[in-house]
């Protein structure tokens, strides 16, 4: 046996063989093999409301990211229109194919950042895990184009995110990319500055009485949605908003006004949309037997 | 044994040959084992540089926070890799360039060839790294070096850099597997077992771990065979290498034959059954089928069984040679990493059990004991190859001495606190996690461990920069090597029968 040939052949390729086919084929015979993976598109059929809400909240990156962003249309949007206008199919299928492409990219970036390092997406049997995190994980619901490898991790960190979609609002996860400790203090999670774009923004300064009566400064402002490249965007949306504004609320009109601001780039949009997907899509059931 | 290793006549008082002239044989090409010592310490401390700043996030203090390229996350992957693929590789290969042609009394296959690999695995080093920190990772644990390929497509999104190592692994096959074809002994000596066998599995596990999860194993079985990726680029790769070589150095710096060779059997060929089974241990409680985990670990188990036998062999022949773990730097540094590939062992023997996953798995525990084996064991083995070579090869007396001993304490006494501090946090983080605290309240408990780990890591990393000054004034030094001062002698025993080693 101590020979250059049996080393090659009964070492170098028997036993590495072996135990491919004890722990990697043989897990693929009676798992994967029995059923189809879910592909990218069965995934991303139901859009949620937080990815319409991304493109009403960032349009212009949305647009950036996004050719369908046109025909893909958000509730508001659709609300005026007539039963039956074929925008309405034209919209379902826009939003599936940006959604769709969002999942991937986001998938991408999740992977890339080494999110998967300190939060798992894997929830066990053991330690109280499906009290505090949700239902134990199966291979099946595993067994999807955005689990290709899969992202198990192998460190907590962080909080296991297989059912993080939904859980918060798409706001929560913009203010954590953007300043973790700020939402969560004590949290050693890294910002991810580079999520988001500098650009123009209109903003709300509030109400004069709230200001007094919470305390707050007469200063203090809040952002409508959509962040601009440019300040003349800005201005122009300023005016539209303006006069969105009824007649009876012109002093409102006073309060609008034009900062430099930041808010989600392609990036950061795609991360969103897959946070948010996780633990949302379940398999269909078996076909009976 | 070697020229360089044996002994002037007693009470010869000619000069010293310096070390280089009897290492320029025409079989040995030393220039290659250099330059890829040289790079293997390069990429050390990056690696462990990045390790040091990642740490310092845990602390809230990391100082690069807004910078995309220098992330925390992407450091991370810049950490394990470049001490997978830059110091563990190149040392390796470096000891091999070292170690085959003298046993097999053949050369390479090529000097030229080497300076192509040189380069090329240096270039797939860097831009690995360059890829992960400008965001092209893939989803492969310690194979995060960019495909280039989207998953499950054959769309390009980055330089195929694993395609590419993949056929740097092939050139060094070719390269190291010819002298050991060709050996003038018929029969191979153990190391050439590990060397040959180590060389075929690197290039097989890296095949399978970089394309079979992404294209061909969807879901669960993906990841069962990432775990198998992971562990044989352990268990067929680096362990090969190292007792590969350790069967190499150790009877030359102690001048007498391993104690066993039916261990040794035992040991090659236990390592080579039982080993690769172990892969679904890194995924356990997960839904990969129970069979094969409950096969996984008990393989593990079975591992540990093989462990001692190699152990009770090295520590056997190191009869009578005791001193040397005083007196020989290069000797303190391999049984040390014995020592602690022993207690790696005897860890995973306990800890893959389901009883002890519950609790340790996700927490810092896996990452002291991948910090034991990694730099307790390989990278001590490494230490004590370069340190042992390093004045043959450039034929220069070390600039210090006493540097390479703060090199080894600090490390040992640093990686010792690591690891207890991370056990230790791995095991609290367990059991709050199963009581439901408040998430942030397992973070916070973490905290202290955090910093005690930024601790110990600076040790050890001022200890890597201590030595790598003192490699680097070496090869300056123009005082000639004595390789005399280095020689382990014969125990000088004070016991009744003091004299008769000597006589005998």
């Amino acid at each position: 046996m101590d020979r250059f040939a049996n080393i090659i052949a009964f070492a170098g390729l028997g036993c590495f063989a072996l135990a491919f086919a004890l722990s990697g084929l043989y897990p693929y015979l009676i798992t994967a093999s029995t059923r189809p993976e879910a592909s990218i598109a069965e995934l991303a059929q139901d859009v949620p409301a937080t990815f319409h809400e991304l493109k009403e909240r960032f349009p212009v990156a949305f647009a950036a990211a996004h050719a369908e962003s046109d025909a893909a249309l958000t509730a508001r949007e659709l609300a005026g229109m007539q039963d039956g206008d074929p925008r309405h199919d034209a919209s379902e299928a826009a939003w599936q194919a940006a959604y769709a492409r969002a999942l991937q990219h986001g998938r991408d970036r999740y992977v890339a950042e080494g999110c998967w390092h300190c939060h798992s997406q894997y929830v066990r049997p053991v330690s109280n895990e499906s009290v505090r995190f949700g239902p134990v994980s199966t291979w099946v619901q595993d067994h999807n184009a955005l689990q290709r490898p899969v992202l198990w991790g192998t460190r907590r960190v962080g909080p296991d995110l297989t059912y993080e979609g939904r859980l918060r609002s798409n706001d929560w996860h913009v203010a954590h990319f953007l300043k973790p400790k700020a939402v969560t203090p004590g949290s050693v999670m890294p910002p991810f500055p580079w999520f988001f774009r500098d650009g123009w923004q209109v903003h709300r300064r509030i109400d004069p009485e709230v200001a007094e009566r919470t305390g707050l400064s007469a200063d203090t402002s809040y952002p409508l949605p959509g962040v601009y490249d440019t300040q003349a965007e800005a201005e122009s949306a300023l005016g539209r908003a303006q006069q969105e504004l009824p007649s009876s609320l012109a002093a409102e009109r006073e309060r609008l006004f034009v900062t430099e601001g930041n808010g989600l780039n392609q990036d950061g949009l795609a991360m969103l949309a897959y946070i948010q997907w996780l633990g949302t899509w379940m398999p269909p059931e078996n076909e009976p037997e | 044994m070697t020229t360089a290793d044996l002994p002037l006549p007693a009470g010869s008082d000619q000069p010293a040959r310096p070390a280089t002239q009897a290492l320029s044989h025409h079989l040995v090409h030393t220039a290659l084992v250099r330059w890829h010592f040289a790079f293997a310490v390069v990429f050390l401390l990056t690696s462990m540089t990045a390790g040091f700043l990642v740490s310092l996030n845990f602390l809230g203090h990391y100082p690069f926070e807004n910078t995309s390229w220098l992330a925390v996350g992407r450091l991370r992957f810049l950490h394990t890799n470049e001490i997978a693929y830059g110091f563990l590789v190149n040392g390796f290969v470096g000891a091999m360039y070292y170690a085959v042609p003298r046993l097999t009394g053949k050369p390479v296959l090529s000097k030229n060839l080497g300076w192509v690999i040189l380069a090329v695995w240096q270039t797939l080093v860097v831009a690995t790294s360059v890829g992960q920190l400008l965001g092209f990772a893939q989803g492969v644990e310690w194979g995060e070096t960019p495909t280039g390929f989207r998953p499950g497509t054959w769309e390009l999104n980055y330089i195929p850099v694993d395609f590419l190592i993949e056929l740097g692994a092939v050139l060094v096959a070719a390269q190291f597997l010819t002298p050991l074809a060709r050996s003038i002994n018929r029969k191979m000596y153990v190391t050439g077992w590990y060397l040959t066998a180590g060389i075929v599995w690197l290039v097989l596990t890296y095949v399978m771990g970089n394309t079979l999860p992404e294209w061909n194993l969807p879901g669960a079985s993906g990841a069962a065979t990432v775990g198998l990726f992971i562990h044989d680029l352990v268990g067929l790769f680096v362990t090969p290498m190292g007792w590969g070589l350790m069967y190499f150095f150790v009877p030359i710096i102690l001048r007498k034959p391993m104690w066993s060779h039916a261990l040794s059997v035992i040991g090659f060929w236990a390592l080579a059954f039982f080993y690769p089974l172990n892969g679904v241990h890194h995924f356990l409680l997960s839904s990969i089928p129970m069979s094969v985990q409950y096969g996984a670990v008990i393989s593990t188990m079975a591992v540990e069984i093989v462990v001692t036998t190699v152990i009770v062999n090295f520590f056997a022949t190191m009869s009578g040679r005791g001193h040397a773990l005083r007196t020989n730097l290069p000797i303190r540094w391999f049984y040390t990493g014995m020592i602690f590939y022993f207690i790696t062992c005897l860890q995973c023997a306990f800890h893959t059990s389901l009883t002890m996953q519950k609790t340790i798995h996700f927490t810092d525990w896996v990452p002291g004991h991948a910090h034991l084996v990694m730099l307790g064991v390989f990278a001590f083995w490494i230490f004590g190859i370069i340190t042992w070579l390093w004045p043959r090869l450039t034929g220069n007396e070390w600039y210090n001495r006493r540097l390479n001993q703060w090199h080894y304490w600090l490390t040992m006494i640093g990686l010792l606190i690591m690891f207890v501090d991370l056990l230790a946090a791995g095991v609290i983080h367990g059991f709050l996690l199963d009581s439901l605290a408040p998430w942030m309240d397992i973070v916070n408990a973490m905290k202290p461990y955090w910093a005690v780990r930024t601790f110990s890591g600076a040790m050890i990393l001022i200890g890597s920069v201590l030595w790598t000054v003192n490699l680097v004034l070496t090869a300056l030094n123009p005082k000639p090597y004595d390789y005399r001062v280095d020689l382990v002698d014969e125990v000088e025993s004070t016991g009744p029968h003091a004299g008769e080693a000597g006589a005998a």
